[in-house]
């Protein structure tokens, strides 16, 4: 029963679209989309491109300082034992004095941007740039809204679930129309989202035009107005406490087997065994003369 | 003459300057055509950044006709630039005036003391001068800021072993290591300082490193064996005490000595019969070798 039923869905709703409804809205709102996105990449260049501020040699230095840690951490096992404890000890002890802080004696209030210099600049710059992307935006989605309300546009070559109702027929409130049609105001945003590739083969890699990136910028805004600087002393005292909690095990310590075994001068599995026999059955240190030194730590350790 | 062909001069430009090496022949030969013939305008945009590499170039080559060609035409396009006062203060340099071009370099850097280029350039400067220890200071202000540039970790290195420090040196190699974990050149550097500085049993860790890296790398295989037959022949007592006054766990068994020995005479006599090259000079080398690996 369910596949006759499935079929007559489908025939009854075989639209027909009007041609005209392709040459005068689906075409004319991508044409327009991608016109206003490289007229906003200009805007962009206009308002604010050229005259960036470069950050100073202490800002450049305050947010690189965290990488150091990182590196530390994640590849501090390739240097001796006391190279890697005194780095540790020597930028835990940085960070949490904060000297790779841009400005040491703030270290512990929190930054307002409002009164940095700098901070205020970048509000400015963010202002810009967000009223030279949301304007355009606001204006195209009211322009579809009052004159393409409701139309049906496309319909997608392929089936979809019906999850996508919801974004691919806004503002067309049938219930019961299959999912594959794409009403004027999904067509937008599919625009909106879609064309990051077109932009960047039109204007070059690093364009202002992409309609993704105001998205981004405005659910920042909701956590953070218009992007307020990171509090670098924080990361820092999280920094500072993940390399003290970062354990050493030198890559170096067992090298001479693995170079050994590498070139087949010693065969893996013995000398493994070796090892565990040894520490497990705690033979007498004298024996242990002729094994290797680390192998006689590790039996002091557990006496 | 053979004719000159215009893409392939731009595609090898483009790619040497990615690539950042310095064939600066290559580079002047392929800028003059492209001048002298009247190519630049069909550049677009590139032509300012050819027009830069092609000055460099000529300034490594002594041309200063050309340096001055190149230099004008961007002098004329960005007046202000620092990128374009960096070049001139290179060219100030090439003329040996070297007080100007600290000069030109310090006056960029007032206006804008996180320009990496004059920062580097003044640093080059004062080596030239000669005067190394403002040099070493410049670079590890540099590095504070800039932790993540290898070269200058390098050239830093460099510097303190020209002064035999070879803790500071020991330490920038361990900065390199840090960046760049599997760059076994890195690796033998190390070990070779530290074999400098009497660390024997690190440093044969390290040059066993570089051969677990870098499969037959002679210079690591030699050092192992350096390695081995200095702490072979030290006196029993010797290598525990020392290892016992270090209080490490670099301590090291006879046998794994031996081997590793045994491994590197070994792999180098492999080495140096499978290369057959060069005749008599091979040979020479060859009975050199195994000379050496015979004597201890």
């Amino acid at each position: 029963m369910a596949q006759p039923l499935a079929s007559t869905l489908v025939e009854s709703q075989a639209l027909y679209l009007d041609p005209e409804i392709r040459d005068w809205v689906l075409i004319p709102i991508m044409v327009v989309m991608v016109l206003v996105g490289v007229f906003r990449d200009q805007v962009t260049v206009l308002i604010g491109g050229g005259t960036g501020k470069k950050p100073g040699l202490k800002a450049i230095r305050e947010s690189k300082a965290l990488t150091r840690g990182v590196t530390l951490r994640n590849y501090g096992n390739h240097i001796q034992n006391n190279s890697f404890f005194v780095r540790k000890t020597f930028l835990s002890e940085a960070y949490k004095r904060g000297d790779y802080l841009k400005n040491p004696a703030a270290a512990n209030h929190a930054v307002n941007p409002m009164t940095d210099p700098a901070g205020m600049e970048m509000m400015m710059e963010g202002m810009k740039k967000n009223f030279a992307m949301i304007i355009p935006q606001t204006i195209i989605m009211g322009w579809i809204n009052f004159f393409f309300s409701g139309f049906v546009l496309i319909k997608l070559p392929f089936p979809l679930t019906l999850r996508f109702k919801s974004m691919l027929q806004r503002g067309v409130e049938t219930p019961d129309m299959d999912v594959t049609w794409v009403s004027s105001l999904s067509w937008y945003f599919l625009n909106l989202f879609g064309l990051r590739s077109i932009f960047t083969l039109l204007l070059g890699e690093d364009n202002a035009a992409d309609g993704m990136r105001d998205m981004a910028a405005m659910s920042q805004m909701g956590a953070s107005p218009t992007g307020q600087p990171q509090d670098f002393h924080k990361l820092f005292l999280a920094e500072s406490e993940n390399l003290e909690l970062t354990p050493h095990n030198w890559e170096l310590d067992d090298i001479e087997n693995r170079l050994l075994i590498k070139f087949g001068k010693r065969s893996p599995t013995v000398n493994n065994d070796d090892n565990d026999t040894i520490e497990m059955e705690d033979i007498s240190s004298d024996f242990s003369d002729v094994k290797g030194k680390s192998k006689r730590k590790g039996i002091n350790k557990k006496k | 003459m053979v004719s000159f062909d215009y893409k392939l001069a731009v595609t090898t430009l483009h790619e040497l300057r990615k690539s950042g090496e310095r064939k600066s022949d290559l580079v002047v030969s392929l800028g003059e055509n492209l001048i002298q013939q009247g190519y630049t305008g069909k550049l677009g945009d590139e032509v300012w950044a050819v027009y830069e590499q092609i000055f460099i170039a000529a300034l490594d080559l002594g041309n200063v006709l050309l340096a001055d060609k190149c230099l004008d035409n961007l002098d004329k396009r960005f007046p202000e630039s620092p990128r374009v006062k960096i070049l001139k203060g290179m060219k100030l340099e090439a003329e040996d005036n070297l007080d100007a071009a600290l000069a030109m370099y310090e006056n960029i850097l007032q206006d804008d003391d996180a320009n990496v280029a004059a920062i580097k350039r003044r640093i080059a400067v004062y080596k030239a001068k000669g005067q190394d220890q403002q040099a070493i200071e410049a670079l590890t202000r540099y590095l504070d800021a800039f932790y993540s540039d290898a070269e200058s970790w390098l050239e830093l290195s460099a510097l303190y072993l020209s002064f035999h420090l070879y803790q500071q040196a020991g330490f920038c190699l361990e900065e390199l290591i840090l960046l760049q974990p599997q760059n076994h050149f890195y690796h033998l550097k190390y070990a070779e300082i530290l074999y400098t500085s009497d660390n024997i049993t690190v440093a044969l860790k390290e040059f066993c490193r570089v051969v677990e890296l870098c499969e037959d790398n002679v210079r690591a295989l030699c050092g192992i064996k350096l390695c081995t037959s200095r702490l072979l022949n030290l006196p029993i007592n010797a290598i525990t005490s020392s290892s016992a006054s270090t209080n490490s766990s670099f301590s090291l068994d006879m046998k794994t000595i031996s081997d590793l020995n045994d491994l590197a005479i070994e792999r180098l006599s492999i080495i140096y019969s499978k290369n057959q090259r060069g005749g008599n000079r091979a040979n020479e080398i060859k009975n050199v070798i195994s000379d050496w690996l015979k004597q201890s």
